[in-house]
């Protein structure tokens, strides 16, 4: 009996997984994937590869390049999960959800899959242009531990998107605050800015923030650094990802019993 | 035991008005009703717009929390039982949203499967059975944001059909249909009937409720203010007669005036291309027509009838006109 349960669950995890990602995904079509996931990270990276490159020498643009690549993740997370979340309230299709008797947890962390895979593709094609553009060497690194710093912080990133998800749910402006935090971890994450340089009140909110210790662990294992050194800065981009996730699952649960108190299911 | 147990169920919301010097502001919307449906019955609730249809519907299928009374749905309470009660019902609200526009009528049915714990298994047979039932196989393959409204309603009765409930809650499915959907889809709510399950049909479509309900209540600003058998509430009507009387331009101090007249019950006018249809409840049956018509002096007539009441014509009575 347990173990169908678990069973069922797991399928409805993987299925909501895929089809609340066709379904809800407002940039699922060649061209919007395109510009957004790989164009716009693109030109994201360039500027900040060539301004940071004029400042401090062609031999800094690995910072640059794997800072910005890294960004991708952020990319995805936000707005993908976001979308993935609120889109629900969008389209009308909460009421049918919260009168579904579906494992909550399954349901909401489902919606942030198909968006890790998506952060994790955004993320290798910036590293790709990375090497086509500025002939960074990735040589040194361990593959498999890049691949494991990738997947840490896209699910660091996408736990945080899961908290804006449902701010989404409680709010018409999400995108507004979506673009801020985005800006809030271009800045404080050391995707451009040598952590060491900033104040000190910076460094404490970066502290705080997915994506930072993801973005330095990269930086140390395409260095050649080994995976041994950088799994503490791995645990504690995990660390950060699940408590985001789950304040954004607490906030989730806490919407839907309030809206069934205070009659505010369809209203924003 | 009844299917569907409802006791002084009540339920208020809160509202603030003002920007700066805010006020709260309690709206009760449903006011305390009760009634009971058996096993397998088809029981209609009916009511004017803003009467608390919806918002009923909304605590039955757990949607809502109500602020007083109780109901049960098949012995669980709605409350407390909430997951219990979830499993053991379907529902749809009319309208066209609910549905996830990007997917395929297929890939809808499949996620919903997945969110009623649905055995794979089963699933794989259920969904073309209910497309097939609702009218949708040739068009499963294709994106729902493509369909017309009676399509997205149809699929929404297949969605609610999905896990077998065992009881039916259906929110003005009609609502928006076109004359050939609306008839297309009252037809697969008595095929529903026929598979015993229990039904709960809000509409303000008398005829609606008539042609398909084997009991109604009238609910009026968020009380019961009548329930019985269709016929039954057609009896209560039975010393009224309807004239009808085709008018061109009518002006509503003449409409105004004719509401006072003794013999006058309630008059209502309905909008009929370039012509309005004067229907006026009168106990005088056919000997009101003069009168009538020489309220209407001067204005252009066509056709005048009389008729027996209909259903809607009871419900006229119970809600003051509204």
């Amino acid at each position: 009996m347990i173990m169908e349960k678990l069973k069922l669950n797991i399928k409805i995890f993987f299925e909501g997984a895929y089809l609340s990602y066709v379904g809800l995904f407002r940039w699922l079509s060649p061209s919007t994937y395109l510009a957004t996931l790989i164009f716009s990270p693109l030109t994201q990276m360039l500027f900040f590869v060539l301004i940071g490159t004029y400042a401090q020498g062609t031999d800094k643009a690995y910072f640059y390049v794997i800072g910005n690549a890294l960004m991708n993740a952020a990319m995805s997370g936000i707005y993908g999960v976001t979308m993935s979340i609120g889109g629900d309230r969008w389209d009308g299709t909460l009421p049918y959800l919260f009168g579904a008797p579906a494992n909550r947890m399954t349901v909401f962390l489902g919606r942030a899959f198909m968006h890790i895979l998506n952060g994790m593709i955004g993320v290798l094609t910036g590293l790709l242009w990375g090497w086509l553009l500025f002939h960074i060497d990735y040589s040194a690194a361990n593959p498999w531990a890049l691949l494991l710093t990738i997947l840490v912080t896209t699910f660091s990133t996408s736990g945080l998107g899961l908290l804006m998800g449902c701010i989404g749910l409680i709010t018409r402006n999400v995108m507004f605050v979506n673009n801020t935090v985005y800006f809030v971890l271009l800045v404080f994450s050391g995707a451009n800015l040598d952590l060491a340089t900033l104040p000190s009140w910076m460094r404490i909110v970066s502290n705080y923030l997915p994506l930072t210790r993801g973005i330095a662990s990269a930086r140390l294992i395409i260095a050649g650094h080994s995976l041994t050194e950088v799994l503490p800065l791995l645990i504690e981009e995990f660390g950060i990802g699940l408590f985001f996730a789950l304040l954004g699952y607490s906030l989730f649960r806490w919407f839907e019993i309030t809206a069934k108190k205070r009659g505010t299911l369809e209203v924003f | 035991m009844s299917a569907i147990e409802v006791i002084n169920l009540q339920r208020e919301f809160q509202t603030t008005i003002g920007v700066f010097n805010r006020k709260k502001k309690i709206v009760p919307a449903v006011k305390g009703i009760s009634f009971e449906i058996a096993g397998g019955e088809l029981f209609g609730l009916l009511g004017p717009n803003g009467a608390g249809k919806t918002t009923s519907v909304k605590m039955l299928t757990t949607l809502l929390i109500p602020t007083g009374g109780t109901a049960k749905i098949l012995g669980l309470d709605i409350v407390n039982d909430a997951e219990a009660v979830r499993p053991r019902i379907g529902f749809i609200f009319g309208g066209e949203r609910g549905l996830y526009w990007r997917l395929n009528a297929t890939d809808n049915l499949r996620y919903f499967a997945s969110l009623y714990y649905l055995d794979p298994a089963v699933s794989k047979k259920r969904i073309p059975y209910l497309l097939e039932m609702v009218g949708l196989t040739d068009r499963a393959d294709e994106k729902v944001e493509g369909y017309s409204r009676g399509m997205r309603q149809r699929l929404h009765i297949a969605r609610a059909l999905l896990h077998d409930p065992e009881v039916l809650f259906l929110d003005e499915p009609t609502m928006g249909l076109d004359p050939v959907g609306a008839r297309e889809l009252r037809q697969t709510v008595r095929n529903l009937q026929d598979e015993k399950k229990t039904i709960l049909l809000t509409t303000h479509y008398m005829f609606e409720a008539d042609a398909l309900c084997q009991r109604v209540a009238v609910i009026n600003k968020g009380e019961i203010v009548a329930m019985d058998t269709p016929s039954k509430l057609k009896d209560s009507v039975n010393d009224l007669s309807v004239v009808e009387i085709e008018v061109f331009g009518i002006p509503p101090e003449t409409v105004e005036k004719i509401k006072t007249l003794s013999m006058v019950e309630n008059v209502s006018v309905e909008d009929r291309d370039q012509l309005q249809l004067l229907l006026v409840h009168t106990s005088k049956g056919a000997e009101a027509i003069p009168l009538l018509i020489s309220e209407l002096n001067g204005l252009k007539l066509g056709k005048v009838t009389t008729r027996e009441p209909t259903l809607e014509d009871a419900y006229v009575r119970l809600v003051g006109g509204e």
